[in-house]
């Protein structure tokens, strides 16, 4: 029973965490290497709006997801838009901005262990024989309405459908009349706060330290790959195989070797399915 | 006219007021220490304000006479991010050299933080022929066995803070106290992987289970691992009573506050838990950490009485940073700066070996009690009383204080309960 709830929470934890990194890559094609500083600034921001402006914290938090994703548009609109299509050059460029911001952060002092945020409900309760607390219950329910509203987004509404459009064919959504940059600017944003939704749903069980940073980004990529680049029901579905199987392993080899299991996953899947579990573009392109 | 005679007048003044303000002014050359320090880090940055504020206090008071001249302290400080994750020892390694090489280091005092890089650490020292007095960190007991183990090559190293066996030694010490008291045998014991933690975590299993302590568990965790839930259940499903835990990085919060929130009933009992030295622990955790024990290596990191410098020191480090004393390394680190003085004075020079033999006949009475190094391994030498060698110190968060518990010569309380232990 334990291994079905916290391997639950472990996946809907990693899902979170890959979303905006797979949401942005499946629409621009932008590998967004700031990812995890765009986690951590967010959380800091909640912090300095909540702690030190004072404001509520329902507020902060919107504010701040709002600033995470203006941040993401900015980062698109005067960086990553000038190297766009040229892969090594976004993985620099993104990586370089993510590590300003994280270094930036560190240097402007935010280090330590006291940068911390409140629960959004105190306590916890029995599922059969297991406690769980409420915050990680709310977490795991939020996370997945977030899948179930991303699907009807980019299904259902007309920006949805262009991103969507974007994510299929760039060339023919271009002839449709759907500006590529815009809708790549708004991926970025979207992408953005989407890290900023991981970053104040997770954030509140531990603390904000700058590592975390690192940490998001490497369980974002490790998802991506696994679920197949670009597809971010893919990335939802390989943040279920990686959260039971860091569950599994915790409970039967060691917690030594969790960290272990997301890297191993991504060579494997390099080695077995190199387009992930439902990259189905990028099989297109390996079998021709 | 008149306007100039004021400019100059005004210039005067300004040049006497920077003359005589801000304490001596020295003529003769600092003496550079070298700080190679982690200082995003806790072990780091507390290390730091330690010498820092050392080195500010014995400016004031003249600077330090060698051989008959005034010379200050100055302290130059490279960042060597031995405590983060994923971070190589060559990185902290470059940090010592470029101290020495660049910045012409003539003592190092500090770290590097992290008993692999401290380690590697030595060759370096010995190479250019450096005193080193680590002051934060470093625990592993092989520091000081290396030096025991080679002397003649790596004298120039010493320890003045305790180290994980002696850690281990005062843990125990409380876990039978607490097993007499309240009856907990049972013990599960989580590590952070890294080289002091490792090796403690198995001497305490072992040395646990010598004293008839059974030891339910042991957990290795990856340094920045952010869920301890699964951990946790199975310190519940085992009956554990202690959780013995090796931390510094600063998830061990987390792990508290799960601690808290699945109200397990296990005592948590760390040791370089860095999170919950802090004095901004309670804040960070909203009092979910209360009950939760550390080890804090020497007294003075936490209020006590343990000799008539202690509160002075801890006092002044509170009003010149404006917190009070963080972690393990600020005590020790303050009084790496005072004692190498001393040896400095003692030996009339800077030149190594004369500094060595000083530094080795050294006998003050400190923040922390009496300190004295082996002459063989550069250990300092521990003891349970303040006036027969460096105390240590175990605290417990009671009540939003950080309350000192252990040991009993400079203890202000006794360990209490979390409620859902209590048996009624």
């Amino acid at each position: 029973m334990e291994i079905l709830v916290y391997g639950t929470i472990n996946s809907v934890s990693l899902a979170l965490m890959g979303l905006g990194f797979a949401m942005v890559y499946g629409i621009s094609r932008v590998p967004n290497f700031a990812h995890g500083a765009l986690y951590v600034i967010c959380g800091f921001v909640t912090w300095t709006l909540f702690h030190k402006i004072g404001l509520p914290y329902v507020i902060a938090i919107i504010l701040s997801l709002g600033v995470n994703g203006a941040l993401g548009m900015l980062m698109y609109r005067f960086v990553l838009i000038r190297v766009r299509g040229m892969n090594i050059s976004e993985i620099i460029a993104s990586y370089a901005i993510g590590l300003a911001i994280l270094e930036g952060l560190r240097f402007g002092g935010f280090r330590g262990m006291t940068y911390t945020l409140p629960v959004f409900m105190e306590g916890s309760i029995m599922i059969g024989p297991v406690p769980v607390d409420f915050h990680r219950l709310i977490m795991m329910v939020i996370g997945i309405l977030l899948v179930a509203v991303l699907w009807v987004f980019t299904h259902h509404t007309r920006i949805g459908l262009a991103l969507q459009g974007m994510a299929q064919d760039e060339r023919a959504a271009l002839m449709l009349g759907i500006d590529s940059d815009l809708m790549a600017m708004l991926a970025m944003g979207f992408g953005a706060v989407l890290a900023g939704v991981a970053a104040t749903l997770i954030l509140p069980l531990g603390n904000i330290v700058v590592e975390s940073g690192y940490h998001v980004l490497i369980m974002s990529i490790a998802v991506c790959i696994v679920g197949g680049l670009g597809s971010w029901m893919g990335a939802f579905f390989a943040a279920f195989i990686i959260g039971y199987a860091q569950i599994l392993t915790v409970v039967f080899i060691g917690s030594h070797f969790q960290m272990v299991v997301a890297i191993l996953a991504i060579i494997l899947t390099l080695i077995l399915k190199p387009s992930g579990l439902f990259g189905q573009q990028k099989e297109l392109e390996e079998r021709v | 006219m008149k306007h100039i005679k004021l400019r100059v007048c005004l210039s005067l003044f300004v040049f006497m007021f920077l003359l005589f303000s801000g304490g001596h002014a020295f003529a003769e050359k600092p003496i550079i220490i070298g700080a190679p320090l982690s200082i995003a880090y806790l072990y780091g940055w507390d290390a730091e304000r330690g010498i820092k504020l050392a080195v500010d206090e014995i400016n004031a008071a003249g600077g330090v006479n060698v051989n008959g001249k005034k010379r200050p302290f100055k302290v130059e400080v490279i960042d060597t991010r031995d405590l983060e994750p994923g971070v190589p020892v060559s990185e902290a390694l470059m940090a010592v050299e470029r101290l020495i090489l660049s910045k012409k280091a003539d003592f190092i005092v500090g770290g590097p933080n992290r008993s692999e890089a401290a380690l590697a650490a030595l060759s370096l020292l010995s190479k250019h022929k450096k005193i080193s007095i680590v002051t934060s960190g470093v625990l592993t007991p092989a520091y000081h066995k290396t030096i025991a183990k080679e002397y003649d090559k790596f004298k120039y190293a010493f320890r003045i803070h305790g180290e994980a066996v002696t850690l281990i030694g005062e843990m125990i010490e409380n876990f039978v106290d607490l097993k007499e008291k309240y009856g907990l045998t049972k013990v599960f014991i989580m590590a952070q992987d890294v080289s002091h933690a490792r090796g403690a975590a198995k001497v305490m299993a072992k040395v646990a289970g010598s004293k008839g302590f059974e030891v339910t568990g042991s957990e290795i965790f990856p340094t920045g691992t952010s869920d301890f839930s699964m951990a946790l259940l199975k310190v519940k499903s085992t009956g554990s009573q202690i959780i013995n835990i090796w931390m510094d990085m600063p998830e061990s919060a987390i792990l508290l506050k799960q601690w808290y929130d699945l109200k397990i009933p296990a005592l948590p009992f760390g040791s370089t838990l860095a999170a919950a030295e802090q004095p901004g622990f309670w804040k960070a955790t909203d009092g979910k950490g209360e009950y939760t024990l550390c080890n804090v290596v020497n007294a003075g990191n936490a209020p006590s009485d343990a000799t008539p410098w202690t509160m002075k020191f801890y006092n002044a480090y509170a009003k010149k940073w404006g917190v009070e004393p963080e972690g393990l390394g600020s005590s020790s680190s303050y009084m790496a700066v005072y004692v190498l003085k001393d040896a400095i004075e003692k030996a009339g020079t800077l030149d190594s070996d004369k500094v060595i033999t000083a530094l080795e006949q050294t006998d003050v009475m400190g923040v922390y009690g009496r300190l004295r190094f082996d002459p063989k391994s550069h250990q300092v030498i521990a003891a349970k009383d303040p006036k027969d060698g460096a105390v240590g110190s175990i605290l417990q968060w009671q009540d939003g204080k950080r309350i000192v518990v252990y040991p009993k010569s400079i203890a202000k309380g006794s360990i209490l309960l979390p409620p859902w232990m209590v048996k009624n």
